[in-house]
């Protein structure tokens, strides 16, 4: 059984203009221990995933049509506010694109991490932790993360820190906790290019350590093949693609993928490619069938009609697009 | 932090000469005779002659308000001509009375408009939220006087829970005077009964003047709770299980009361404004009842000094907030530390 | 080239229309804000109408009739009779009528010098303009309105007209700090740059740049402030210090009637409603429009 399986989900907006259809019957499994990365433009709907499954999702105006979200068998969208408070201690924890806002301005470092374990580990009982133990781990998680004099660092405010130790922070608390999954959100978008590398290699090199399972956003390509075993490809709410990472960065096969890694410039590449001509769907009003047949150059007359399934073209490499369905 | 403060006090000093200049020019601007004004109508046209030069009156209006914040400087706000003392003995003996209904009030109102904040912006759109937000329509269109009128009409007239009229009643023998709050002295001299007995006529006129800031200041957190509760920092908080209680009344509650206090600082000028007509309601012998009638009987000195106080004390206040919200906000203090 | 105008012209209006209608979706979606805009209206018509629609239009003037005092409620006199036998309903819609008129003089004649220096102040930043404006400012915002209304129509002699003057004089700061706040923000934006470039005048650019942008937050505010107005005229005749009898004013009717409580409430009770109605209705209505306009704070 997967550790974390998405089925069919669909979630919309209401606004002003009406109905946003935003996620299109998604589908995303992680197992245990896999790295696991979620690639699409800005807009396609991937944060809109990752806070499905955290269910942190602002109710209204966002609203969960359809789907189940199952974590290790249990529906997560179904689970009681204890149920869902235990997963968050226990199981699964997350960093969130943009450490700048990440972080409550009002209080230390060392107060905010102190409290995420006090919660989720301390107190009484068996296996719990004492306030010693719980500073210990504090320091020891914020050293972990590479950052330089975490005693120091804990009596810091947030908006003394830099962008890159903020989010260094940001993986401290996600990761102090030994939780299963952990759920990245574009965790160095925001980030300027030089720290970016040495952010994603640190947390490589944590999870690779505590074994934990990762669900990994992002729009670069670069960021997958080194970071993933396996990926995702979204369109506008659906996911169009997926395989193990080599396969499918080796062979991409949906027109959308194809588009999508020709648009990545390369160093050793001649010229600059033209891209994918249109732009991501209204959602208020989206195409019918596959979602991407209006920009998509092998259009056929059935995309217009339905939605494609799966279809297989490799071991474990599936593609929503009729021109595989043989 | 230090340097701030500074900063702010010279500031404050400067609007406050200009507040001076401003009213004191007024004051002398209308038509009438202060000199006439101040000795009444029987006397002769030589004492009034007499008190315009001891006035300063004939000289030109730069050279009179030098001798006006000069007396000011040593502590001398002039004489009333409705009461015959001097201002300033009339303000030592009203100012505690007032100063007392005001900070009743704003305990009354900090802690209700907070309750009702809170749990309207936590359970926002729920049926709480819904009438939170009608009572704070209805308390913000509210005059204080129409509440001062209702409320004592209700409880004091029909309902007879309490006294509408003055501190203590006339056959009670007041407590003796050490900080001029009566519930307070009343509890030093070990008078228990006085004490229940005072705050039981606090009650009503603290209400009166509570009402517009519970509706305010509960509005006002409820909205930025709201703000907070979308804010990345709080769902981060959610997503690492951080308990509720801990989750509300730490990390929500902290950043969301900063704007609440700043508009509690703003405030308290209308709650000062308020006492005006409240006291005036329910007789309440203090420094704005003094100032209402001062101002009925044309008593220039006691005006202006009137006026002069409330500026110093809104601006003592508004320094107290920065201050307050400077220890509250860590990215302020920073900022000011290192500016 | 006139098609291509015309069709210009056409998109334009369409656009507008447009504006107008999420305009409107955005006020009405808060039901509230239509009551409020309901309740102004029918009191805007009913003291436009006031004497043609009370029963009684002699009682707003110089009336004494001790026969017909103190009476409840009745068909006859739907809020009862006052003290001196006049009728309390008739008296109530004069009364809104000297309530708008104060609000409407003082906005008119408060908020044009606080826009306009304001405005200047903002496209000054950082000089010896700006300072002085704003400290100047700072003194009239020193002291809460009601106190130096009070002193400075207690030191005039106490009269409407005095109370408008007193209240329009202590009303243009508020507009400076709020229009200084917007328009210093858009100082610095390329759009002013721009004008200033291309050797607009100063004037050009004060009122055609940067007056436009703030005219949303400028109207939001003057309809809450027509209500935070009334209530302090209301104030200020409540306390004795506005418009004198026999004027029918609603802060004067409440102070009279109040020492006639609790056995005549009717001629306290009814005018304090009306009061608190028609504050609400335009705060109701301000907040309407600041959902319309998207406007942060006023």
């Amino acid at each position: 059984m997967a550790l974390l399986e998405v089925k069919d989900l669909c979630v919309g907006y209401r606004i002003f203009e009406g109905h946003l259809r935003v996620l299109n019957r998604a589908r995303l499994e992680v197992d245990s221990g896999e790295r696991v990365g979620l690639v699409g433009e800005t807009g396609c709907g991937k944060t809109t995933t990752v806070k499905s499954i955290l269910r942190v999702l602002p109710t209204p105006p966002a609203e969960v049509a359809s789907g189940e979200i199952l974590y290790r068998g249990a529906d997560i969208l179904r689970m009681s506010h204890r149920g869902i408070r235990d997963l968050r201690r226990r199981e699964m924890t997350a960093i969130f694109q943009d450490p700048l806002q990440s972080l409550n301005p009002m209080f230390t470092v060392g107060t905010q991490l102190r409290d995420i374990l006090k919660d989720s580990m301390g107190g009484r009982g068996r296996g719990r932790l004492s306030r010693r133990e719980i500073e210990a781990r504090c320091i020891a998680a914020l050293h972990e993360t590479g950052m330089p004099d975490p005693e120091r660092i804990m009596h810091n405010y947030p908006s003394q820190l830099s962008g890159g130790m903020r989010q260094r922070v940001c993986i401290a608390e996600a990761l102090s906790r030994e939780a299963q999954l952990l759920l990245a959100d574009e965790p160095t978008t925001n980030l300027d290019v030089t720290i970016q590398d040495q952010i994603l290699r640190k947390l490589d090199e944590l999870v690779d350590e505590k074994g934990t399972s990762v669900l990994i956003i992002t729009h670069s390509m670069g960021v997958v093949r080194d970071l993933t075993q396996r990926m995702y490809i979204m369109y506008a709410g659906t996911m169009v693609e997926t395989g193990r990472t080599k396969d499918l960065l080796a062979a991409p096969r949906h027109p959308y993928t194809q588009g999508l890694m020709e648009s990545v410039p390369r160093l050793t590449g001649v010229g600059i490619s033209d891209g994918i001509p249109g732009r991501i769907p209204n959602y208020l009003d989206p195409p019918s069938g596959c979602r991407f047949h209006p920009r998509c150059v092998h259009v056929m007359p059935v995309c217009k009609e339905t939605a494609p399934e799966f279809f297989s073209v490799g071991e474990g490499h599936v593609v929503a697009c009729y021109l595989y369905r043989s | 932090m230090a340097k701030y403060i500074g900063l702010r006090l010279v500031q404050s000093i400067f609007v406050l000469f200009g507040l001076s200049l401003l009213i004191f020019s007024i004051a002398r601007v209308v038509p009438g005779d202060p000199a006439r004004a101040a000795l009444g109508f029987l006397a002769s046209q030589d004492q009034v002659q007499q008190m315009r030069v001891e006035m300063h009156l004939d000289k030109p209006f730069p050279v009179q308000y030098y001798y006006w914040i000069r007396n000011v400087m040593h502590g001398d706000l002039g004489k009333s001509s409705y009461t015959r003392r001097p201002v300033t003995t009339d303000l030592a003996q009203y100012i505690p009375a007032t100063l007392e209904l005001i900070l009743f009030a704003t305990l009354i109102s900090l802690v209700f408009g907070q309750i009702m904040g809170i749990l309207a912006g936590y359970f926002r759109n729920s049926w709480f939220d819904g009438l939170s937000r009608l009572v704070s329509y209805l308390g913000i269109a509210t005059p204080s006087f129409v509440i001062a009128i209702l409320l004592m009409f209700l409880f004091s007239q029909v309902f007879r829970l309490a006294p509408s009229v003055g501190r203590l009643p006339i056959m009670m023998q007041p407590p003796p005077t050490v900080t001029g709050f009566m519930v307070l002295d009343s509890l030093l001299a070990g008078q228990v009964k006085t004490a229940l007995v005072a705050l039981n006529h606090l009650l009503l006129p603290a209400f009166s003047l509570a009402v517009i800031h519970i509706a305010q200041e509960g509005r006002i957190t409820r909205s930025s709770i709201v703000e907070n509760l979308n804010k990345d920092y709080i769902t981060m908080h959610r997503v690492h299980g951080i308990r509720t209680s801990r989750l509300v009344f730490k990390y929500l509650l902290r950043p969301s009361i900063i704007p609440t206090i700043t508009v509690m600082g703003l405030d308290f000028a209308f709650l000062m404004s308020n006492a005006f007509l409240v006291e005036l309601v329910y007789m309440w012998p203090g420094f704005s009842r003094y100032a209402v009638t001062t101002m009925l009987n044309k008593d220039l000195n006691a005006m202006v000094a009137v006026v002069v106080v409330m500026g110093v004390t809104f601006a003592l206040v508004n320094l107290a907030v920065d201050i307050i919200i400077s220890f509250l906000d860590p990215t302020i203090r920073i900022q000011r530390r290192g500016g | 080239m006139w098609q291509e105008k015309r069709a210009d012209l056409a998109a334009s209006f369409a656009l507008r229309r447009r504006g107008l209608a999420k305009g409107w979706y955005k006020f009405s979606r808060n039901p509230l804000s239509v009551v409020g805009l309901v309740v102004l209206v029918v009191i805007v018509l009913a003291t436009g109408l006031a004497s043609y629609i009370t029963p009684y239009p002699a009682h707003a003037g110089p009336y004494t009739n001790f026969k017909a005092a103190g009476q409840p409620p009745s068909w006859e006199h739907l809020f009862g009779t006052d003290r001196i036998g006049r009728d309390v309903f008739t008296r109530v819609i004069f009364g809104y009528r000297f309530s708008l008129l104060l609000g409407i003089v003082v906005l008119g004649l408060g908020v044009a010098p606080g826009v306009i220096l304001g405005l200047i102040a903002g496209y000054h930043r950082g000089t010896w303009v700006e300072t002085t404006i704003m400290r100047v400012t700072d003194v009239f915002l020193a002291v809460p309105p009601l106190v130096l209304a009070l002193a400075i129509t207690a030191m005039l002699t106490p009269s409407l007209l005095n109370e408008m003057f007193a209240i329009a004089l202590l009303w243009w700061p508020w507009y400076c700090r709020l229009v200084f706040a917007v328009s210093s923000s858009m100082r610095n934006q390329f759009f002013i740059r721009e004008a200033e470039f291309s050797g607009a005048s100063e004037a050009h650019i004060l009122f055609r740049e940067m007056l436009p942008n703030c005219l949303a937050p400028i109207l939001t505010k003057m309809t809450l402030d027509m209500g935070i107005v009334i209530l302090l005229g209301a104030s200020l005749s409540f306390v004795g210090l506005g418009a004198q009898p026999p004027t029918p004013c609603l802060g004067t009717m409440v102070a009279d009637g109040a020492k006639r409580l609790p056995g005549e409430w009717w001629s306290t009770i009814f005018p304090a409603l009306a009061i608190v109605l028609v504050i609400l209705a335009f705060n109701l209505v301000g907040d309407g429009l600041r959902d319309v306009f998207a406007v942060e704070e006023v």
